[in-house]
């Protein structure tokens, strides 16, 4: 390539990383105000914090009761994220594996269930859930949640057990495996990729999600972190002091998983939607 | 042995989804022709919640402001992912740092999101408009969430950028899947990076196009969050989508009934508009 040819790339580059910087300013900002104390954010709203003020964590972990509601979310999230992988998994089996009008349909009524939006079953579940009990509970919760993301893990897993060669299947077929032994022993082990790139988005959805646990639940004990946050900063008054602190220790955990996790993140949009 | 016995692996899945899917819809279905109010029995009214949103401006207003914001959202998220994509594909230096970049926001919640983006709005000092000041652009300081006329769009802007990252990621995917050899011949050919762009690259993305329109698209319409939190559908009604009418009927006035209306409403819409959509824009890829 050229001096010049190189040089643009460069250049280039440079302008299209800066670009890109750009757009994560804003979450530089609010990590930014978070140190920051009440005065000071008027003075100066722009600038460095003097110093790494503390106070406002301090006011907000003591107002919001955050460790209460990080387990809690954590709690949900892993309930969740099992129940959606195992039943997903089990029900992708004959999907994957039949090509019958009976597969097909059911394919289309997981596809129905991914474009419908939650809020149309978000009247009836509480309804449902208000008869039978299971309003402010956990189990209530972690099961229409569940519900929730089935589509999407009964999704993933067919594409990706149709995958795995049948030849492996039939090979334990003739050692006499029944269909479920030969999930339990053959298939299952090989989900390993699928279930953790599915673990990631549900924990995603499920740890930020803010109608459902919304709605759903008024004890305070079991609020999650989503929940907490918006207690805590309210709905009325923009004080950033309380804002930019409760802001960040409610993007935190998933903030570190992405930072841990990109690349099987990216790779799994990417893989979903290149079916 | 029989054939279907190995559907039995699919019934935890479709008792849940039955119990916690299926059914509430029917019951949905069912509420939206009564005039339940959450305790009590519900009487049936007939057709009278379906007239009530397709007559009143209320609702048909909230109908506007949905269909509209999801456009705004999707032309924009989808020109920017493409020229993100475009530019990476040609910078695989920086691609992979990039991509994971512009995919941060979308680790974040809508709440957070909401709040963040209604600080930096804020007329009282808040980053956006003390930028314009510092950069000697005060000209540019507004009530960007308290005007109506650019409470949808700054909503639509924060909703971009969560979402970017994701439309850049599947068009570079699309890119991964154009062969080589075909870039290399057209670049022999002498054709510019632009011809490059309109003529090979763009058709060849199709599929990519359809994905993330139909996906932006039904991820728009269901939006709640970003609007409740950042301006409760206001100022004058400009923010109000059809969810916010939902949960204000549900919660704000106990109309039960009326909100399973509105929620059947919001299904028929989605899934008509997802369904044109990838009619047509696979129709689309077929051609090209």
């Amino acid at each position: 390539m050229s001096l010049r040819g190189r040089a643009t790339k460069i250049l280039l580059s440079m302008a299209v990383v800066a670009l890109v910087l750009l757009m994560l300013l804003p979450v530089a900002y609010m990590v930014m105000m978070s140190f920051k104390t009440g005065p000071e954010i008027v003075r100066d709203p722009l600038g460095l914090p003097e110093g790494l003020f503390l106070g406002n964590y301090a006011n907000a972990l003591s107002k919001m009761s955050y460790a209460r509601s990080v387990i809690n979310s954590i709690g949900i999230t892993l309930s969740v994220t099992v129940l959606v992988s195992f039943i997903g998994a089990l029900a992708a089996y004959p999907l994957a594996r039949r090509t019958s009008g009976l597969s097909r349909a059911l394919v289309l009524l997981t596809a129905l269930g991914l474009s419908t939006p939650a809020f149309v079953t978000i009247t009836p579940i509480y309804v449902i859930f208000r008869e039978i009990g299971l309003l402010d509970t956990y189990v209530g919760l972690v099961l229409a949640f569940t519900a929730l993301n089935l589509p999407l893990a009964v999704f993933f897993y067919t594409s990706f057990i149709g995958s795995i060669p049948v030849e492996l299947d039939e090979a334990a077929r003739l050692d006499n495996c029944g269909d479920f032994k030969i999930f339990w022993h053959i298939i299952r082990p090989l989900l390993g990729p699928a279930t953790a790139t599915l673990s990631l988005f549900v924990m995603l959805m499920v740890w930020n999600d803010f109608t459902y646990p919304l709605l759903l639940i008024t004890d305070e004990d079991k609020f999650t972190v989503m929940i907490s946050v918006y207690r805590f900063v309210g709905n009325h008054t923009l004080s950033p002091e309380d804002l930019f602190p409760a802001a960040v220790l409610g993007s935190l955990p998933l903030l570190v998983l992405f930072i841990l996790f990109q690349r099987r993140i990216v790779a799994g949009v990417t893989a979903g939607a290149v079916k | 042995m029989g054939k279907y016995r190995i559907y039995l692996f699919t019934l935890p899945a479709v008792l849940v989804l039955g119990i916690f899917f299926v059914y509430p819809i029917l019951l949905s279905l069912r509420l939206s022709f009564t005039d339940f109010t959450g305790v009590g029995i519900p009487k049936d009214v007939g057709w009278k919640n379906y007239e009530r949103i397709f007559t009143r401006s209320r609702y048909l207003d909230a109908l506007q402001v949905t269909l509209l914001f999801t456009l705004l959202v999707v032309t924009l998220q989808t020109a920017i992912g493409l020229c993100f994509a475009a530019l990476l594909h040609r910078l695989p230096a920086i691609r992979h740092f990039c991509r994971a970049a512009l995919f941060m926001p979308a680790m974040m919640s809508f709440v957070i999101v909401g709040y963040v983006w209604q600080f930096i709005y804020s007329p009282f000092n808040g980053g956006l408009n003390a930028a314009f000041g510092r950069l000697g652009l005060a000209a540019f300081q507004h009530n960007w969430i308290g005007d109506p006329n650019t409470a949808l769009l700054a909503l639509g802007f924060a909703h971009v950028w969560m979402f970017v990252g994701y439309t850049t990621a599947i068009f570079l995917a699309g890119y991964a899947a154009i062969p080589q050899d075909l870039d290399e011949a057209a670049r022999l050919e002498g054709t510019s990076g632009w011809q490059r762009f309109r003529h090979i690259e763009v058709p060849l993305l199709a599929p990519s196009f359809t994905i993330n329109i139909v996906l932006s698209t039904i991820g728009t319409l269901k939006t709640f969050e970003l609007p409740f939190i950042m301006t409760r559908g206001g100022p004058d009604g400009a923010t109000r989508t059809l969810s916010l009418h939902i949960i204000d009927s549900l919660f704000g006035k106990y109309k039960f009934g009326f909100a399973s209306a509105l929620s059947i409403v919001m299904l028929i819409l989605v899934v008509l508009i997802a369904y044109i959509q990838n009619r047509v824009l696979r129709a689309r890829e077929a051609r090209l």
